[in-house]
């Protein structure tokens, strides 16, 4: 359970613009041990699918990673260095063979001209050494267990015949069918109605408990990883500002943002409380503010400090860390 | 299988359906020009010195039914052209149209089609491989050639290649036949012959087709290549030309089809003006000649007429292919099954 399974060092992602270079990602370090589900949480535009598309080397042609970034994916019988990998069988491995990704709209993962059937048994032959057969077997078998009524009959059919929680589950369905070591799931359910979301990502939690893969489960919703991630990263314009387990990140936040997060969360126990968002826009990309990115809408702000200093990522025990002045016990001490 | 023959006819029923309306339109239109073909054939006698009365006329019309009711004329002309295929005889000339036109319609056919072929073996490949290959100085060539194809005239063209021809080798390449072959039944050597001037008024109409179908398949192929599930079928482990061929070039197919129709109409009404430049003896020029010169209704309904047939033929054959492509459409049109 504890062995290591994925670790991201120093993670940099700059796209190439019209405008400049645009930094998506900067400087993100995690680890992913094996069977363990990390949530990545932040707002549209904090760099969390373009983290995830990093690990599988499915970012855009204009992208380019920092020289010092490392993403080691330490599969079965060695490591291989994703951002570097040209040799077929290690890009196998990380598109499809031991990682693999489910995204956002079900609809638009499905090619609409093929049936599903024939994309999923066109990445079993791909990928392993069944024949056409044994893949079809296997096809209708993963859709059988994600809850597909009537499995065969889903197979010869194609993404728009199917609902939207339906197509959700056969992606699943298709992204387990090569038992990956780790899934990678981008928004998984945010296109989905809230019943069909609760359904779907129940369903996850079983698999993946089955299964016993690592989960990358990126997301916006805190709600979603309350419910399914064992330890979470929060995402801020590129970098993450705050890590931790569940439990710490819920009831004791120590970022000013993650606790943003948290007080923008509706209480059902407390209707009549009103909504505090988090106050502000997410700066554009092409102009990062100087110091901590996020002093231009932090509510603990001090002055003269969060906006020229970056801050670093303090250990707060317990495999908690945050990287905020204000939050920097020494800070508390020295002040 | 019975569903999808059904569905062939019912659009065949809905081809012929249009056939029939556009019949009546050119049936009008071929009304509406002033004097009908008794007057005009007796006006143009009248030129060659004979003398004419108007009782003359009259005797003409009733000879030609030019008396009975507008709608039995058209329901004559058009059950003659449905199950015979004879479109009747020209007014001036006193010919049958269909021997006026002889070969000369599919000769003009074969030209256009060959253009639309050609446009788009070379649209299609190139199209593909721009929209997918991240080399700005390769795609620059490509939309200055595309819109240097968009931009200059056909006749321009024309022009400038016979220019060309002609100072350099002292042929100005117009013609379909050389003067031995022109009037002499089919041979393999006439065959030969004139495949050897076919390429010239081909490559005219193809130039500014290819540019056009260049620019609809990069647009319509860098338009799925972005799509979620290309990218996907990436995160899948597909690559290289199976992945491009089996997923955005399969589904860019649909619209491309889509567009042969519309070509195909744009290039028919090129053929006239470069028929005329490069003096072709076929149907594009005998059309503006048949208007512009003698006047003759009945043939020029009867060529603007198998033009029209011409395009709804083609577009019957891409709505087909459409729905063996695409899902999509099949399931629209067949319901649930």
């Amino acid at each position: 359970m504890s062995r290591s399974l994925l670790s991201v060092d120093n993670l940099t992602v700059k796209f190439k613009t019209d405008e400049g270079m645009v930094t998506a990602v900067d400087a993100v370090s995690f680890e992913l041990k094996q069977g363990e589900i990390l949530g990545l949480v932040g707002e549209s535009g904090s760099g969390k699918s373009v983290t995830a598309k990093s690990l599988m080397l499915l970012n855009a042609g204009n992208t380019t990673y920092g020289g010092d970034s490392k993403i080691v994916l330490h599969n079965e019988d060695r490591d291989i260095d994703v951002l570097s990998a040209k040799e077929q069988r290690d890009m196998m491995a990380i598109r499809g063979g031991a990682i693999s990704m489910i995204f956002q709209e079900p609809m638009a993962s499905f090619a609409p001209a093929i049936t599903i059937g024939d994309q999923m048994v066109e990445q079993l032959l791909l990928h392993g050494s069944m024949n056409k057969r044994e893949a079809r077997e296997l096809s209708i078998d993963m859709l059988n267990r994600v809850g597909i009524s009537d499995a065969k009959a889903r197979f010869n059919q194609y993404a728009f015949e199917l609902s939207g929680g339906m197509r959700q589950r056969a992606m699943i369905a298709m992204a387990l069918s090569t038992q990956p070591k780790l899934l990678i799931a981008d928004e998984p359910t945010t296109a989905l109605d809230v019943t069909i979301q609760a359904q779907v990502l129940d369903l996850m939690k079983d698999l993946i408990a089955e299964f016993g893969m690592a989960v990358l489960l990126i997301t916006h919703d805190l709600g979603v990883i309350a419910q399914t991630a064992d330890r979470v990263a929060v995402m801020y314009l590129g970098k993450i500002v705050e890590t931790g387990s569940v439990r710490q990140i819920i009831r004791a936040p120590k970022h000013p943002y993650t606790k943003g997060l948290l007080k923008a969360l509706p209480d059902l126990d407390d209707l009549g409380a009103p909504l505090t968002p988090v106050a502000g826009d997410i700066p554009s990309p092409l102009e990062r503010p100087a110091g901590c990115v996020f002093h231009t809408r932090c509510p603990e702000i001090i002055a003269g400090r969060c906006n020229t200093i970056i801050p670093e990522i303090t250990d707060l025990g317990d495999g908690h860390s945050v990287s905020c002045l204000a939050a920097e016990p020494s800070m508390v001490t020295s002040a | 299988m019975l569903q999808f023959s059904r569905f062939v006819a019912v659009r065949f029923i809905m081809a012929i359906i249009t056939l029939l309306m556009v019949s009546f339109i050119v049936f009008s239109l071929m009304e509406l020009v002033p004097a009908n073909c008794a007057e005009r054939y007796l006006a143009f006698k009248n030129t060659q010195g004979e003398q004419v009365s108007v009782a003359d006329i009259r005797a003409e019309e009733i000879r030609m039914g030019l008396d009975k009711p507008y709608v039995t004329r058209w329901v004559n002309w058009v059950s003659d052209v449905f199950v015979r295929g004879d479109f009747g005889t020209s007014c001036i000339l006193r010919v049958r149209v269909n021997d006026l036109l002889g070969t000369k319609f599919w000769i003009s056919l074969g030209i256009c089609m060959a253009s639309l072929l050609l446009a788009y073996t070379i649209a299609i490949p190139v199209g593909i491989y721009s929209a997918t290959t991240n080399k700005p100085g390769l795609n620059n060539v490509l939309r200055f050639v595309s819109y240097l194809g968009l931009a200059m005239p056909n006749f321009l063209l024309a022009l400038m290649i016979m220019l060309a021809s002609t100072i350099l080798f002292g042929d100005s390449l117009t013609g379909l036949f050389s003067k031995e072959y022109r009037d002499v039944p089919w041979s393999f050597d006439r065959l030969m012959n004139f495949l050897s001037h076919a390429w010239l008024p081909v490559f005219i109409l193809g130039w500014s087709a290819t540019a056009f179908a260049l620019q609809t398949v990069r647009a319509l192929m860098s338009d799925e290549y972005n799509k979620l599930y290309v990218t996907a079928a990436r995160a899948r482990g597909l690559s290289g030309r199976q992945l491009l061929w089996r997923y955005p070039a399969r589904h860019a197919l649909g619209p491309i089809i889509n567009s042969l129709g519309f070509d195909l109409n744009r290039i028919f009404n090129e053929l006239p003006i470069i028929a005329l430049i490069l003096t072709l003896t076929e149907a594009g020029a005998l059309l503006l000649e048949s208007l512009a010169r003698s006047n003759d209704q009945q043939l020029a309904g009867a060529i603007i007429f198998m033009l029209t047939a011409s395009i709804i033929g083609l577009n019957f054959f891409t709505d087909i292919m459409l729905a063996v492509l695409d899902p999509r459409v099949r399931r629209g049109i067949l319901g649930n099954a």
